[in-house]
Parts: structure tokens; sequence; C-alpha cells
């Protein structure tokens, strides 16, 4: 569909003779024409600038909206825009959330080379959350904004599981950057619940995964961005030190709670009195006592992730060739599988096969042991701030977990004072 | 000047205001330098990695990439390098190996479709076209003709069908490893044409 205006036309003329030519090329005498076949190829420059201009203007849009306007209008057309021309009429490629996978490759294959919006679909976002928040969460993620369009309730869930849920997209990101790297295939578009509903086809059972998300985020707040997606929480450290942040409201807060069940996140905080009152050393000493558990923690993750490295490596293609090779020279006999079929046909040698399927290895074990050790860094940074209770006075928003929808702006009272003497 | 001093050894603000300047400075040093080290690995569209290809000389025809493509209708059809072709009569790819009889009855006609034309040219070469509106992709031909004939036929992912996914969901079930991302210049790998 995408591909139906512009499309250069590649014209391919002057095949070179067959190398394999089991006939020789007819000498015609009527005077026969080769036919000449064009093919189409979509002209990719143009729709990247469309993209990218498509994802300034939507994220300035929202931008405009949050800290100017303070409504949530523009970010709900916003969304629907996102839905449309992201979802449903590009097909969901790329998106940002995937070109996680992209850069990574980049760094490690020499043969893949980044194009230019990939590397901006990856680059903007990050610095928009640095600059202003999740502002690409809020209306210009077509994921985000396809499971905000459907929200209604925002039934909150159990800190607690919310908390142990919260370090899944952590562990996902670990193991797209480690299947990334490792050549081996990008688990996040392989596990996209969304894109199959964007393209009204494809893998069904991730078809069904996408339809059940939707449905929980009809009951509670975009359940695939805050407990699944990856790149929301690459997003999360940039938006929590952002330079400019988003209040509920420019006026102090009169903690009436209004807003409180309005975030579909639940990203306000409730205010909260620090009842032990323990001096500076102390609390000096326990925050370092805590710090020591993380290296702990990074350590077995990387132990444990390198310890499951050769379970890990079988995902890749080259390592599961090896197997089926090697069971294939074992029973002479038994049926040839496609892919042994092709390692013979391609004239690949065994000893070819094992150093690559050596390489993979080692490839698996360097980078499953940085995984792992993400894993246990994150897993101790969450720890260490559930025991750090910092004392609030008011409502607040926690800028992490922010998708910046601007929903609870109409909720507070401070703000419809405003609008009134307006 | 005295009172500010007394705020500053008895509150903790300045402190988490100090721990919040340089968290920001991390942040934006770490924006910088993720920017910068992919932005060196960035090339300009002409080579750009951005089109999904088969290499046809490594496909083995396994047919999977009829049933792996997340379109209904597999992006991959079958291309006819007419140059390479030898007009035979008894053409690898379009009849069946068992056929009985060589008349264009379907049930000796190797394309499950009946994509493939064939007409007659001058005794005794016979074109054949495919009919890309009814090819689904499935390479039983290009197995024939790559096992008896020429091998002008080949599978190739159209780029006017192709949805362009980040991660082609065939090149990750492709039998021989033949499906790579390949930029603008070779946003077609014809068969021959090195
Ligand atoms: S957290 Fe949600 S809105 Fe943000 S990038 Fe991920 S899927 Fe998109
Ligand atoms: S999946 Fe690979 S080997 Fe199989 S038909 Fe397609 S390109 Fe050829
Ligand atoms: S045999 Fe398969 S690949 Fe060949 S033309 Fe028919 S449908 Fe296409
Ligand atoms: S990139 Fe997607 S649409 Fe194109 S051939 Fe592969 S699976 Fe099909």
């Amino acid at each position: 569909m995408k591909k139906f205006l512009n499309s250069l036309v590649l014209l391919l003329a002057g095949w070179k003779a067959a190398a394999i030519s089991r006939f020789p090329r007819p000498d015609f005498e009527s005077g026969y024409q080769y036919p000449e076949y064009t093919y189409a190829v979509p002209n990719e420059m143009l729709w990247d600038i469309i993209d990218v201009a498509m994802l300034l203007i939507l994220m300035g849009i929202v931008t405009w909206a949050l800290y100017k306007k303070r409504t949530r209008g523009p970010i709900l057309w916003s969304s629907v825009v996102s839905v449309a021309y992201f979802g449903f009429f590009r097909g969901g490629c790329v998106c940002s959330v995937g070109s996680i996978q992209n850069v990574a490759l980049a760094f490690v294959d020499n043969s893949y080379s980044l194009p230019l919006a990939v590397f901006l679909f990856f680059m903007i976002p990050i610095l928009g959350a640095f600059l202003f928040g999740r502002v690409f969460c809020s209306g210009v993620c077509p994921l985000g904004a396809l499971q905000d369009l459907v929200n209604v309730k925002n039934y909150r869930i159990n800190k607690a599981v919310a908390g142990a849920l919260s370090v899944i997209p952590w562990i996902y990101l670990a193991f797209a950057l480690l299947y990334a790297l490792t050549r081996t295939r990008f688990i996040i578009c392989q596990f996209d619940p969304f894109i199959g509903i964007f393209r009204l086809g494809g893998d069904i059972g991730m078809i069904a995964f996408g339809v059940i998300l939707l449905v929980m985020s009809v009951f509670t707040g975009r359940p695939f961005c805050r407990f699944l997606c990856p790149y929301g929480a690459l997003l999360s450290i940039f938006s929590s030190v952002s330079v400019f942040k988003i209040g509920i409201t420019p006026k102090p807060c009169i903690n009436c709670e209004l807003c409180h069940n309005s975030c579909p996140v639940d990203a306000i905080e409730a205010p909260y009195g620090n009842k032990v009152n323990e001096s500076n050393r102390t609390g000096v000493k326990r925050l370092l006592a805590y710090m020591l558990i993380i290296p702990v923690l990074m350590a077995a993750g990387g132990l444990l992730m390198r310890q499951a490295a050769p379970q890990l490596a079988r995902a890749n293609r080259e390592v599961r060739l090896y197997s089926q090779v090697m069971y294939f020279e074992d029973h002479p006999d038994g049926e040839m599988i496609p892919e042994v079929e092709a390692f013979y046909s391609q004239g690949r040698t065994l000893e070819d096969l094992i150093s690559s399927y050596e390489e993979v290895h080692k490839d698996f074990r360097l980078y499953g042991t940085l995984a792992g050790m993400l894993i246990g860094l994150v897993i101790g940074v969450k720890l260490v701030r559930l025991s750090l209770k910092r004392g609030r006075k008011q409502y607040e928003i926690a800028h992490s977990r922010c998708v910046a929808c601007g929903k609870c702006f109409s909720y507070c009272p401070q703000n419809r004072v405003k609008a009134k003497v307006n | 000047m005295k009172k500010d001093k007394e705020q500053i050894d008895n509150s903790p603000m300045p402190r988490r205001e100090f721990f919040r300047k340089i968290s920001k400075a991390i942040a934006g040093a770490g924006v910088l330098a993720l920017g910068g080290a992919a932005a060196t690995k960035v090339k300009g569209n002409k080579s750009a990695s951005l089109y999904w290809q088969i290499d046809p000389e490594k496909c083995t025809q396994c047919g999977r990439c009829e049933t792996s493509c997340v379109m209904p209708v597999s992006a991959v059809r079958c291309i006819h390098a007419n140059k390479v072709c030898g007009y035979c009569d008894l053409c690898g790819g379009y009849y069946r190996t068992n056929a009985k009889e060589l008349n264009t009855a379907a049930e000796n006609m190797i394309c499950p479709t009946g994509a493939i034309q064939r007409k007659f040219v001058e005794d005794p070469y016979f074109e054949y076209t495919i009919d890309e509106d009814l090819c689904n992709g499935c390479g039983k031909c290009v197995k024939g003709c790559s096992s008896f004939g020429n091998g002008s036929l080949f599978l190739q992912i159209r780029q006017d069908l192709c949805l362009n996914c980040n991660e082609c969901s065939i090149a990750n079930v492709c039998a021989s490893g033949a499906i790579t991302r390949v930029p603008y210049e070779t946003a077609y790998k014809m068969k021959d044409q090195a």
C-alpha cells in the first residue's frame, strides 16, 4: 500500500550469460526480441523524509500541548494520526522500539549500514525524553497511542506486582540487545503484538496476544508500555532527569487527590511522610550497604547468563545449522532436511561451519554476560530505590513512569480555575 | 547570609539539587555519546541497508517463501531471466518430471497455480512468462528449472509488494540463509547479474 505512489523504476537490462548453461542460448531467426521487464523500486528516500517529518511534527504538537496549552486535546488527535499513519498506513515498520536492534546490529555487523531514518527514529525520541519527558510515548508512538485510544478505566495494579513487572522491559531490552548483537534475530520485531493488528494479518499467536493486551488496556492503561516495552525502559532513564518536567498543575497542589486516579499508568504518587527520622550519617551508611548488593547482583546476573549462553545461542542460525549438520553426519541414512541440503549444495565446509559456530558461541558468552550484568544492575537499582523513601508533601508525577498523556491536567481543580478566568 | 548558610547545613535540598544537576549532566552526556557513536554507523541512503532480497545463487527453494511472509500472499514472486533461458520445449520448470504426456493439461504442470504461460516462438523454441498475479512464490518451477534447465527462473522479493519489515520473517526461517538486507543499488538481485 505504501508503495503505490512514488516509485522509482529501476531498469534492468543486460543479463550476463548464464553460469550454468545446460542449453545454449537460442539463435532466433524470426527476429524474436527478448522481453524487457522493469521492476519498481519504491522511493524509500521520500518516505523516510515524510516519516521523520511526521515524527518531528507530532512530537512538536505533543510538546506544545503539554507545556504551552496544558490540554490533552491535541495529544488525542496526535494519537489518532499516529495510529493511522505510522500504524495502519506505514505498516508499523520501522518503529523506534525496534530501532534499538538496528542500532545494536550496526555496531557489530559491518555489512549492515544503518539507514539515516532509522538512526533518527532511534535518537529523536531519546533526545525528546531528555528535554521534555516521554513526549514520544504520549501520542507519537503508534503502539502506545493504540493502547491509549482504547483505554477507558484505570484500575490500579497492586504496587508490589507492578514493581516486579516493571523489571520485565529491562530484561526484554537485555535480551533484544543480546540477540541483535549476536546477529541472531530481532526479537522485538518478532514478538511485536500490535504489528499484526496494524497490518491486518500475520502471526496468529501474536495477533491474539495483541488483542489480549488491548482488552487489558481498556481497564488499565498501556500494559505493553509499562510491562514490556524495552524502548520505554530506555526512555524512562532520560525522562526521569529531563531538563523540563511536566507538572500536573503550574499552581500549588492543594492535595485534593482528584488527579490520583486519572493517571493511566499509575505515575502519580501520593504525599508521603517519612516517619522514621534517621540522622544523616546512618542514612548514608544504609545507602552504602544497599549499594553493595548491586555489584553482587550484577555478578550473579552475568554469571547466570554466561552459564546459559550455549542454550541461548541455539536461537542462532549457524548454531542450529551446526547441530543439524552434525546430526545428519551421524545419521547419513536419515532424511535430509532443507537446511542440511542447502548447506551441502552451497559447498560450505565443515571447518567453516565449526568456526562460525564457535564465533557465535564466543559472542553469546560475551554479550550474554553483559546482558546478565545489565539485568542484575536494574534489579539492584530497583531494590535500592524501594528502600529509599523520600518524603513528599504533594501529589507528584514519577517522571520515569509518566507517559506524558496529559490526562491528569483536566482533573486538577487548580487548572480549572485558570480555565474559567481566561 | 547567615540564614542561607544555616539552611545549607540543615536542609538536604541543595544536596538533592546537586545530585539532580549531576544526573542531568550524565544523562545529557549519555545522549550525546549514544547519538555520536550511532551516528558514525549511519550510511547515506544509497548504501544503507534498506531492502530485503533473496540471493538467487544461494536459494534452494525450500518452499518457505510461500508460507512465511507476513503478507497473505507472499511478496516473493518468481522472476524469469529470459536471457538465460534456453527456450526449451521440454521445460523443467514447466512440466512435472513425471508428466505422462507433454500437453498443457493442468496435471502435467509444475506450477500449482498455473502461473506459467507458454508461447510458441519458432521451432523449437518456446517462451515462458510468469503471470505475477497468480504466482505465490512457492518455488516449485524454480527447483525444476535449476535442476533440469538453465536456472533462468528464480525467486525474488518484489519491492512493490514487500512491506519492508524491519526483520523479514522469511529471512528468519530461510533454509539456506539466502535473504539479506541490501542497499538501493542492488534493490533487485538478479540472476547472473554480477
Ligand atoms: S513505552 Fe509505549 S509509547 Fe513508549 S515507546 Fe514503548 S510502546 Fe511506545
Ligand atoms: S526461504 Fe530461502 S531457500 Fe527457501 S525458497 Fe525462500 S529464499 Fe529460497
Ligand atoms: S511454480 Fe510456484 S514459484 Fe513458480 S510460477 Fe508457479 S507459483 Fe510461482
Ligand atoms: S520483508 Fe516482510 S513483506 Fe517483505 S518478503 Fe519479508 S516477510 Fe514478506
